[in-house]
């Protein structure tokens, strides 16, 4: 069953069309990559599904709900919450609160919050960071804070919007263990990533974005051996089999 | 260890405070505490929404005198006595700080600050033109305060300022005690989130505008009770005094030097401007420079002294802030911290 269904979406500032007509689905617990070159529209659709931007054209529908133009916060509590590709910490509380705020989102008692955050905490191995104030922590510390603040608002379908982006290869891999974890509890993910390799690990499908078009879909190596996605994106090298 | 120390100077200030009326009897002490206990309560009350939720209102005298206005012309025109009007007043400061939160929390950082300025001065403009109702420019004078009474007693008739004292201090303990309150539940949480980033908070499940007019609305209705108080402890209102642009800089300034987003900021602020402040505007300041001697009243410079140094409260406000902001940017509290933190440092 598709958990997130787009149909023909398309958003434009003024005459600069971000994304046109972009169609597919997302199966419920699969892991969906939505990959494609720095301006395809990749996170402008983001902003389009959480409720940032309202969508020119088209449709967003998630779990049965049409989500157009709903705001963020009520698109987080129906349960699709997403991550920011420069991570967004607040900065002057602690790593817990940062937690808790996203816990804060299903419950109205301060308690249960913290004891929520603190399980997402120690999912993601940062336990031992929960007094330390978020502003301070280094980058692979800070993407993995965003996981499990965005976890802790106990989501079914999360956007990821490359959170290995600027991480060193033993943090990559924690973090695309940590997202099949999220698969195992049966989330559904969207993942925005540029890391090719890590693109054909996690996901299950791959989107491919060109100039705000959808390019290609299909299982990962569908799309690498895609003479168009070969063209446009990943250049000769993968589809060589290097990877 | 540290939390147990500072519970115990907390429980021994309150015990002091509390005594403070058998020990002393000039009334301008008595005149400087109350001054010192509603700044607190202002400056409090601001930092729900400017220091917790990062909304920097500069029109918190919207607030005040609205407070101050509703209280002073029920009690003239309606002889509805102070404590009780002082709840009407309370009602329509809920009613503004919804109308103003709507219009305003669309915008963002500078933006609000200069819609909340803009929409303070409509108010100031509105209670210097309405004249039926505020007596415009020239105010409202209350001469005498209806005697406080329970089951026919007189408990009070407010001719010495040890009610207002008392008073005041139960406001400004039940503003810090609120405040705190706020701070450590769901509200406070909301609101420290959307100070630090809106759009990640947003994104999380937090309504922006909710939980901005909320914090307006806590904020504006102990602003608005400090108004009234005010308008009773003066005896007088009008609108340079309760509605201007001034009041509301004071109410900010209070909470950037002792410390923005802390709970005892607005406190610590309040004491170290307060005094100092009132010292000047009585010319006391200048009477002590004379009594030490040094300057000579006659002399020129003396006469100098007595005509301006009562007006140089802005210039210590002025000064204050440039040290505040250049060596301690988290005001005095913050700065208390990072002290703390060192120390404790060194010390491990």
């Amino acid at each position: 069953m598709a958990i997130l269904e787009l149909n023909h979406v398309s958003k434009s500032f003024g005459g600069l069309a971000a994304n046109s007509d972009v169609s597919f689905r997302v199966e419920e617990g699969a892991i969906m990559g939505l990959i494609g070159p720095n301006g395809a529209g990749k996170t402008t659709l983001f902003n389009c599904i959480t409720g940032y931007y309202s969508p020119t054209r088209g449709e967003i529908v998630f779990r049965g709900h049409r989500i157009n133009g709903l705001q963020p916060d009520k698109v987080c509590k129906l349960g699709m919450v997403r991550t920011w590709q420069k991570v967004r910490p607040l900065t002057k509380l602690s790593v817990l609160e940062n937690v808790m705020i996203g816990a804060l989102c299903r419950t109205n008692s301060v308690k249960a919050a913290r004891e929520l955050a603190a399980r997402q905490l120690e999912l993601v191995k940062m336990e031992n960071r929960a007094d330390f104030l978020a502003g301070g922590l280094p980058i692979g510390e800070r993407k993995k804070l965003e996981m499990a603040r965005v976890l802790a608002t106990d989501p079914q379908l999360l956007l990821l919007d490359e959170v290995m982006g600027g991480l060193n290869p033993t943090e990559s891999d924690d973090i695309i263990q940590l997202i099949l974890a999220i698969k195992e509890r049966g989330i559904t993910q969207v993942v925005i990533e540029h890391d090719m390799k890590a693109i054909m690990r996690v996901s299950d499908r791959v989107v491919v974005l060109n100039s705000g078009e959808k390019l290609a879909e299909g299982t990962p190596v569908d799309v690498v051996n895609n003479q168009l996605v070969i063209d446009a994106y990943l250049g000769k090298a993968i589809s060589d089999g290097t990877v | 260890m540290g939390s147990r120390l500072s519970n115990i100077i907390l429980l021994l200030t309150l015990a002091a405070l509390f005594f403070f009326p058998r020990f002393v009897e000039s009334p301008y002490a008595f005149h400087i505490m109350i001054l010192l206990f509603l700044s607190t309560i202002v400056g409090t009350s601001w930092n729900i929404i400017g220091g917790y939720t990062g909304q920097y209102s500069i029109g918190h005298a919207a607030y005040f005198g609205t407070g101050a206005y509703v209280t002073m012309v029920l009690m003239k025109d309606k002889q509805i006595p102070p404590w009780l009007g002082v709840w009407a007043g309370v009602a329509l400061v809920i009613i503004i700080a919804l109308v103003i939160g709507s219009i305003c929390f669309r915008l963002r950082g500078p933006y609000f600050v200069l819609a909340s300025i803009a929409v303070a001065e409509i108010m100031r403009l509105s209670a210097m033109n309405l004249k039926e109702l505020t007596n415009g420019a020239e105010g409202i004078l209350a001469t005498e305060l209806p005697a406080f009474r329970i089951g026919g007693r007189v408990l009070t008739d407010f001719v010495s300022k040890t009610p207002f004292y008392y008073i005041s201090l139960v406001l400004a303990v039940v503003t810090i005690v609120v405040a705190f309150l706020v701070l450590h539940s769901k509200l406070g949480y909301c609101f420290q989130a959307i100070r630090e980033d809106q759009d990640a908070a947003h994104a999380l499940g937090i309504n922006p505008t909710f939980y901005k007019n909320a914090a307006l609305v806590i904020s504006a209705i102990f602003t608005g009770i400090a108004g009234g108080f005010y308008a009773i402890y003066v005896g007088f209102v009008d609108p340079a005094t309760v509605m201007s642009l001034d009041i509301s800089v004071q109410i900010v300034l209070v909470c950037i030097i002792g410390g923005i987003g802390t709970i005892y900021g607005p406190l610590i602020g309040s004491i170290l401007i307060v005094p100092i402040t009132e010292a000047l505007r009585s010319n006391l300041i200048a009477e002590a420079i004379f009594k030490t001697g040094m300057v000579s009243q006659e002399s020129h410079f003396g006469s100098f002294l007595k005509e301006n140094l009562a007006h140089a409260h802005a210039l210590i406000y002025g000064i204050l802030v440039v040290l505040v902001i250049l060596f301690m940017p988290e005001g005095v509290v913050g700065f208390q911290r990072k002290l703390w933190s060192k120390w404790n440092k060194g010390l491990g």
